[in-house]
This record gives C-alpha cells, structure tokens and sequence, in this order.
C-alpha cells in the first residue's frame, strides 16, 4: 500500500484551508512545522505504520475528521 | 487618536509608570502593551501599570531588552497606547498552566464569547489577530503554538518572555498581575487591518542534515543523518568538530516549507556530541544549514515592504530574537537597528524566542497595524 499519508494530509488541509489560499499557505506550513511537510508527501510515497499513527493524531488535534 | 509610544529609565516601578503615563498622557486608549527590564519587581510593575492605565487592555512581559522609536534599551520600561482607531477589539486571556493540555480551552471559549462567535474556529482570519506572551523559560512554546494552532486559524505573533539574561525567572503580565509557568493571549480585532512581518537574515547554505535520532522534549538532536550530531554539523561546514559551536551564530540550521525559512538555533554541543537547540526538533525532520546575511539590511527591507503593502503603518510590536540583539551589540549595531524604526510608533523586546505559526529562532517577528 501507498499514498495513504499523502491522502491524510491533503484532507486536512482541504478542511483546515476551507478553500482559501491563505488558510492553505497557514496549514501547509503548520504542517511542516509540526514534522509533516505535505510536498514530500507523494500517492506512491509507502505506507510507514508508525508514521501513519501520527498523522493520524495531528488530524484529531486538529479537528479534522478523517 | 493616535497611537502613542514611551519609555522610562526610572529605576522604581511606581516612578517609571509614572513617567509612562505622563509621556501617554492624551485620550483613553483601548490597548496598552508594555516591556519591562527583569530589574523591576515584576508584582510591582504589572500592578502599577494597571493602577495607570485601566480600563485599558493591558499585556506585558520582561524582557532581555527592550526596543523602542529608534532607540534600543536596557534597563527600561516601553509601552504602547492604541486607541480604537487601531483596535476596534479586544480580549485579553491568561492561560495559568502550560504543562496542562486543556489549559486553552477555557481562554478560547472565553475569547469566542467576547466575539460572539460559536468558538475561536469561526474568527474571521482578515480581521483578528493575535499576541502571544509566553513564561521564556517555559520550554512549552511548541506546544502552546501547536495547540493554539488546534484552536484556531487566527494568526498568533509573540514573543517569549526574558530576564536580562540570568535565566533564572521570566514573567508575563495582564490584569494587572504577573504570572510564570503561563502565556497571555490577545485576540484583536484590527480597525483597519494589520500585517505580519517575519524576518531572519539567513539563506540557505546548499547542505541538508536529516535529525535521525532526537530527544525532543530536551530540544536535543542526538544525530544527524545517523552520525553523531556535532560531527555530522561540523562535516557539513568543513570545520573539526571540536570548533562546532564557534559556528552555530553564524550558520544556525532552518526548516524551509516552500522556500519561507523557520530557524532552528543550535544552542551548546552535549558531553555526548549530541546538540541542543534553542526549539525542539522532532526525528526524521531536514534541516538546512544556514548562512547569516545583513541584520539591518533585511530588516529595513522586510518593514518597508509591509509598510508599502498596508498603505503605512500606524503601529508596530516588535519581537526580536536576544540572538539578534547580541549578533548587533557583537558588531556594535544596535544604534542602527533602532533608527531603522525612527518615526514608526514601535514598542518591543528582545526575546528568548519568538512565535508565528510555532515557535522560532533568531528572528523577529512583528505585527504591524495599518
């Protein structure tokens, strides 16, 4: 399996960004500060378990449901 | 009005403020902020501020330095008076225990009411933003950030709080009280908009090392790209190890996220050759190395651009890195760093970090009101 990191990560910034460039260039870079930089992301990049879990929890912290 | 600015060199609280106040003197602002030297009692000033200045809004913090028109200081008090030409709004929230994860939630809810909005998610990011004031020596302004963060689009822009240098108690102020293990938040609704500028003089170097190993909550790096940390730093420079610090003011490393460099300033090498930063870094995170350009000539640049796009600035809070201030007592600058802010209203502090979006490094951070 692939791409799943990349399938969470563009969730939460579709529902953080509420289409508005501005949120998104926001999100984007919360992201990355917080260890997960979304253009490094890709839908073939493996599935990591561990990294998936963490993602995971971002998206509960930051009230994105998945 | 207009907004006002002043500082005091009186060395008691109650004779500074007094200065302040007269200096202030004119119609009642809706928003004092103020930075005040970790010499005067910290109880003292918070309250006599209040005593001068309510029904005001009041936040304020110590400092390691403080800034001023076009003057940098030591040993002072500054502050800023906004009226409501600035400030249309304004809630002020103490959150009183960092190291509690729900400690934001009853600032927030507070906040949400005062702007009588379902919660801090629906603020209209065009026209809030927000302060933040954290205890500097803390360690909790990751988290503090990441959690505002979870709370709210608002932008926040801040400082963390200094104590001249000893390292041994940072405070923060509002309500006239002054309070540790804590941050102030302000949220402002801006009466005719506002602008963020953020700006460190750094370019990236060409050479990337991956934290493979980290313990985060010491804001240690143990290694780098599965080397021990100095030695991978030292080999990314060309330099022995052993002369690894000589180098961290000058080539700090930075997160990039689309090209928009977020410092992360190595502070001492461990006895085990592990580094330890001024903000945490957690594993498998590519760091740049950095490459330290002109302080004064990025700043002015920086300042001019968000006075071009605001159409001019009616005041600016400004929250600049000590890193940067000792990088310009070093080179002896700090005279010419004041007088790139002569005219603008500005009030500021040197800090032991700075807040946008998380928590940086050896840079400044400033809002900007049109």
């Amino acid at each position: 399996m692939a791409g799943t990191i990349k399938k969470i990560l563009d969730v939460i910034i579709s529902k953080r960004g509420k289409g508005d460039k501005i949120l998104v260039d926001i999100i984007h870079t919360r992201l990355v500060l917080r260890g997960f930089d979304p253009d490094k992301f890709s839908p073939t990049t493996p599935d990591d378990a561990e990294l998936i879990a963490r993602v995971r929890k971002l998206a509960l912290e930051l009230n994105v449901t998945l | 009005m207009t907004t006002r600015t002043a500082y005091s060199q009186q060395s008691s609280p109650q004779d500074a403020v007094r200065e302040l106040a007269t200096r202030l003197a004119g119609p009642k602002p809706r928003l004092v902020v103020y930075f005040a030297s970790s010499h005067y009692v910290p109880e003292e000033i918070a309250a006599e501020m209040q005593r001068a200045f309510a029904p005001a809004a009041l936040l304020g913090c110590t400092t390691a330095g403080e800034l001023v028109g076009g003057v940098m200081l030591k040993n002072s008090v500054v502050a800023i008076a906004l009226g409501a030409d600035v400030i249309e709004a304004v809630q002020v929230e103490v959150v009183t225990d960092l190291s509690n994860p729900d400690a934001l939630v009853g600032p927030f809810a507070s906040i949400a009411s005062h702007f009588k909005v379902p919660n801090a998610m629906e603020l209209d990011t065009d026209r809030h933003v927000g302060i933040v004031l954290v205890d500097g020596l803390s360690g909790a302004e990751e988290r503090l950030m990441e959690r505002i963060g979870n709370q709210t689009d608002v932008i926040f822009i801040g400082g963390s709080a200094g104590d001249d240098l000893r390292f041994q108690a940072t405070h923060v102020f509002a309500n006239g009280r002054s309070y540790r293990n804590a941050a102030i938040l302000a949220v402002i609704r801006a009466a005719n908009g506002f602008g963020i500028v953020k700006t460190q003089s750094f370019r990236t170097h060409g050479k990337k090392l991956v934290a493979t190993r980290v313990r985060e909550d010491q804001r240690e790096v143990l290694e780098f790209d599965g080397k021990p940390a100095a030695q991978a730093y030292a080999e990314a420079l060309g330099v022995p190890a052993t002369t690894a610090a000589e180098q961290f003011m000058s080539h700090p490393l930075g997160l990039v996220a689309r090209g928009d460099i977020f410092v992360r300033s190595p502070q001492q090498v461990t006895a085990e050759g592990a580094i330890r930063f001024y903000c945490s870094i957690q594993a498998g995170t590519e760091l740049a190395i950095l490459t330290a350009t002109d302080m004064i000539e990025d700043t002015v640049h920086a300042v001019e651009a968000k006075r071009e796009e605001l159409g001019g600035i009616s005041a600016l809070l400004n929250f600049n890195c000590i890193l940067r201030t000792l990088e310009l007592e070093k080179t002896g600058r700090t005279q010419a760093y004041g007088k790139l802010f002569e005219g603008l209203p500005m009030v500021g502090f040197s800090t032991y970090g700075e807040q946008y979006l998380g928590h940086i490094n050896q840079t400044a951070t400033m809002l900007a009101f049109h």
